[in-house]
């Protein structure tokens, strides 16, 4: 390229030879190659290949009860996926390390890039090349306009097409346009930075909570009211919206045509009744999939659901130990639902039910108790009885897993495991005097989510310019083109009138189909002004 | 009558198989009469050389398009007819293929993109038309059997595979989300697969360009393979702007649905995995001193991510996230 300022800003450089740097120079030698467009490249590799692990292995962030399910099944190779954090991948050393040092190497590119971006923005076009004919495009033409009104017709085209133009001498025209996709390139580089920023934002200040919420109950939002509560760093739990949210009716339909879609969900809705804080008034609001609520910039999602048997468990003289909506976490499709029933007041021992909650029971449990539709249409609880202790040294544990570590199976008079199968209305009398458990009715609950992330929108509009820069950066074309003009060395025609001879030549910093048809469009126009000359 | 709609969508889905069946032997028969040409033209060629610098064009620049076929290669009338035949075969596939999806969608009144068969249907609609579009102002005749045989492929396995009777969505897909997220992401999979077949008869015409192989085939006919690479540049270029514009729709979605616009969850993950190693290739491309084969690897792995994507991603229990709605 005949040039002064180079197309493409990226030539190969010549190695350093490391052996003559000095701590400086090898310090300014790594900078140099960590933002390198090279290690930018590997980098992007590396973490493309680094993000996979966490699609195969279980994560905690997604569900950490598969993640424990996984350590128990794999207990050799677990421990150690464990401590390389294979079960958090995108938190994990080696992770942050590629996309920080993929941060770093971003930052550390954008800044010289501005720079030189800046700079050739005020610079004019470079002078035209000596050869035109030698540039990717070029094109010659000879009239018998004079040179000043041929350069003239080529700059009024040009500048039609929006090119930037300089004059170096009277003979040349020096045009550049496209600088909008180098502005694009770093919009959408820049841009990049801010969606991580965004990301951070949300991390450090925004908090998201769970409630599982039965029909007919109520919930007063506070940091001690969720099921569990995650707060970034920086959020002071104390002053969370003070909402009251209560579930009148939980909506919910399953597809009853038989076919492949058997079963599957058509309709969640959650009814409920809202009250902003303690001093406003209620209203009725529907939370549904894809339609959360807002209350004071925290969102209200309903994420899931489920069933709360309502159980009661009463003493061998009737008394009543227990009687709650117990909530059973659904495992499947068709909601064969686990759940725990805790008794700690039950005497001589605390006595513990573990088991299923299937909404319509496989009658004949000939596979073990499965269920068969998601909807209650044959519900059924299915039991075992555990008594000792409840809680093995005080400490806290889940609602939906019984620690069996201190307690013995209750058994039947024969010894054999006492197994306890109800449907709704049914009681089962414990053996041994141990009392009775009922299955009164059984309610639906939802799963509602309250989150709130205050980088969201930083991410976005981010996210928003960064497309747009890619749009810019990709379809826009750099190009220059010079045009000269020269006496020629024959009249046209023959006619005796002098003649000029104008030479045109482009070049486009990659594949450019548009390039020729720019050039032949300069070619026609200094015909074209000869024409509108003679027509006057 | 959303039922009787249903089963026309179904008979207009195999007879636009039946039709894209015919036109990729079409098609393969017009690769079969570009190639002996090959060997004329070649002999022509030589010609032209010897006759030196006199020769005032290229034969490249004299067929007045970058898309156009490669130097030295003319070709012949049966060539082309045959290739319009299929041309026209693929028109009246793709026309029917979209009416399929349409009517399906008209039957369900939603989006006809709701499972994995509607989204492989919807997406071999989506190539079919954007090849039959590109073919003829780019001569791309070459290019339809690589890409007749995928579709035929996909339609075929989804239908046996993958088939779910027309119904209801869950309501995790009841959004207008569905419509814009999901047909951007399919329209960006139609352009990466013609960018895939472009890329890897690249890859072949180089080799052979590199080594010459004792006798020609079609292959020699096609554009160069600098032509070529730029070709699937351009296709990928547009697709890798149509899948950014998919992740962050994806995001603005998951944000209203779930609540949090990022979780990793399987579906995520490869979404964003294909966006860094496509950037990669933007990268690979844009440098100076990585060649544009190695490029063109990247590329190609990034399309076995779409892949992967598509398929494992959705049918492997492996693969467990929040995209997989079964009821909680
Ligand atoms: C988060 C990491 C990055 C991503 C996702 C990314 C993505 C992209 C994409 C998609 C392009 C468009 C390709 C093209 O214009 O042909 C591009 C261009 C470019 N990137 Fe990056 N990039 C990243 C980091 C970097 C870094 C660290 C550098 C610094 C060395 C860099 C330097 C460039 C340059 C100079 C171009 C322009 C190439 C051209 O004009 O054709 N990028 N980048």
């Amino acid at each position: 390229m005949a040039t002064d300022t180079p197309l493409k800003q990226q030539a190969p450089r010549p190695e350093p030879a490391l052996p003559e740097l000095g701590p400086l120079g090898l310090l300014r030698w790594g900078w140099r190659q960590l933002t390198s467009m090279r290690t930018a490249l590997f980098l992007l590799l590396l973490l493309s290949i680094a993000a996979v692990p966490g699609s195969i292995f279980p994560q905690r962030n997604i569900d950490a009860g598969r993640v424990a399910d996984y350590i128990a099944q794999n207990p050799t190779t677990s421990p150690w996926l464990d401590r390389l954090g294979f079960f958090d991948v995108y938190a994990s050393v080696w992770f942050s390390a590629i996309y920080l040092l993929l941060f770093v190497s971003l930052v550390g590119c954008i800044v010289p890039r501005t720079r030189v971006h800046v700079a050739a923005l005020r610079a004019r076009p470079p002078r035209a090349p000596a050869r035109l004919h030698r540039l990717d495009e070029h094109a010659e033409v000879t009239t018998s306009l004079p040179p000043d009104e041929a350069l003239d017709a080529a700059r009024d085209a040009l500048r039609r097409k929006r090119f930037r133009l300089h004059s170096h001498d009277t003979t040349s025209l020096s045009a550049e346009s496209g600088h909008l996709r180098e502005t694009g390139n770093l919009l959408f580089h820049l841009a990049l930075t801010g969606i991580i920023v965004g990301m951070a934002v949300g991390h450090l200040l925004g908090w998201r909570g769970d409630i599982i919420l039965a029909e007919g109950q109520k919930f007063a939002s506070s940091a001690g009211t969720y099921n569990t509560i995650s707060p970034g760093p920086w959020v002071d739990t104390e002053t969370l919206p003070p909402f009251v949210l209560s579930l009148d009716k939980l909506d919910v339909e399953f597809n009853e045509t038989p076919g492949r879609s058997f079963g599957t969900p058509r309709l969640f809705d959650a009814q409920t009744t809202l009250q902003r804080d303690p001093e406003s008034s209620a209203s009725r609001e529907t939370v549904s999939v894809n339609h959360p609520i807002t209350v004071d910039g925290a969102d209200i999602f309903l994420l899931g659901n489920g069933y709360t048997p309502v159980i009661t468990v009463r003493d061998a003289k009737g008394a009543v130990l227990y009687r709650e909506a117990t909530p059973f976490l659904p495992q499947d499709g068709n909601y064969r639902s686990v759940g725990v029933v805790k008794v700690p007041s039950a005497a001589p021992k605390q006595l513990g039910f573990t088991g299923f909650f299937l909404p319509t029971a496989e009658p004949t449990f000939q596979d073990g108790p499965v269920s068969l539709f998601p909807d209650t249409k044959n519900p059924e609880l299915a039991l075992s009885v555990w008594e000792g202790n409840l809680f093995p040294g005080g400490a806290p544990q889940s609602v939906y897993t019984l620690n069996t570590d201190e307690m013995k199976q209750v058994t039947k008079a024969d010894g054999s495991p006492a197994l306890i199968r109800l449907k709704p209305g049914q009681t089962y009398e414990l053996p041994g005097d141990r009392g009775s458990i009922t299955f009164d009715s059984v309610r639906r609950f939802a799963g509602l989510s309250v989150r709130t992330d205050p980088g969201a929108s930083v991410s976005l509009v981010s996210a928003i310019l960064a497309t747009l820069g890619l749009i810019l950066g990709l379809t826009i074309k750099r190009r220059r083109v010079f045009v000269r003009v020269a006496p020629a060395p024959e009249t046209v025609g023959g006619d005796g009138r002098p003649a000029t001879v104008v030479t045109i030549g482009g070049l486009s910093k990659d594949s450019d189909p548009g390039l020729a048809a720019i050039i032949s469009a300069i070619a026609t126009a200094v015909p074209d002004r000869l024409a509108e000359r003679t027509d006057r | 009558m959303p039922t009787t709609l249903a089963a026309n969508a179904n008979a207009a889905l195999y007879a636009s198989m039946i039709v894209y069946t015919l036109a990729m032997l079409a098609f393969a028969w017009h690769l079969a009469a570009r190639a002996p040409k090959v060997a004329a033209s070649r002999v022509e060629e030589r010609e032209e050389a010897l006759v030196g610098a006199a020769a005032p064009h290229t034969p490249e620049r004299r067929q007045g398009s970058r898309y156009a076929a490669g130097p030295g290669f003319e070709e012949s009338l049966q060539s082309r007819q045959r290739g319009n035949i299929a041309l026209m075969l693929t028109y009246l596939a793709s026309a029917l293929l979209v009416a399929s999806v349409a009517m399906r969608g008209i039957a369900v009144a939603r989006p006809p993109w709701g499972n994995m068969f509607e989204f492989a249907t919807a997406a071999s609609a989506a190539v079919g038309v954007a090849y039959s579009v590109l073919a003829k102002r780019n001569r791309w005749q070459w290019l339809g059997v690589f890409i007749v045989t995928p579709i035929l492929l996909v339609l075929g396995l989804s239908l046996a595979v993958l088939y779910t009777e027309a119904g209801e969505l869950m309501p995790a897909l009841k959004s207008y989300w569905l419509g814009i997220h999901v047909s951007v992401a399919f329209i960006a999979v139609a352009f990466f697969t013609l960018a895939f077949a472009v890329g890897l008869l690249y890859l072949v015409r180089l080799r052979r360009e590199e080594s010459p192989p004792a006798k020609p085939n079609f292959i020699e006919s096609l554009p160069s393979s600098a032509t070529l690479e730029r070709t699937a540049y351009s296709l990928n270029m547009v697709a890798f702007i149509l899948w950014t514009f998919t992740l962050i729709a994806g995001a603005i979605w998951a944000k209203q649905a779930w609540g949090a616009y990022w979780q990793w969850d399987p579906k995520e993950v490869w979404t964003f995995v294909i966006w860094t190693v496509y950037a990669a290739y933007m990268h690979g491309r844009a440098t100076a001193g990585v060649d544009h084969r190695k490029s063109m690897y990247i590329a190609l792995a990034g399309y076995v991510c779409v892949i992967v994507n598509f398929t494992l991603v959705n049918l492997v229990s492996t693969f467990v996230g929040m995209h997989n709605y079964s009821g909680m």
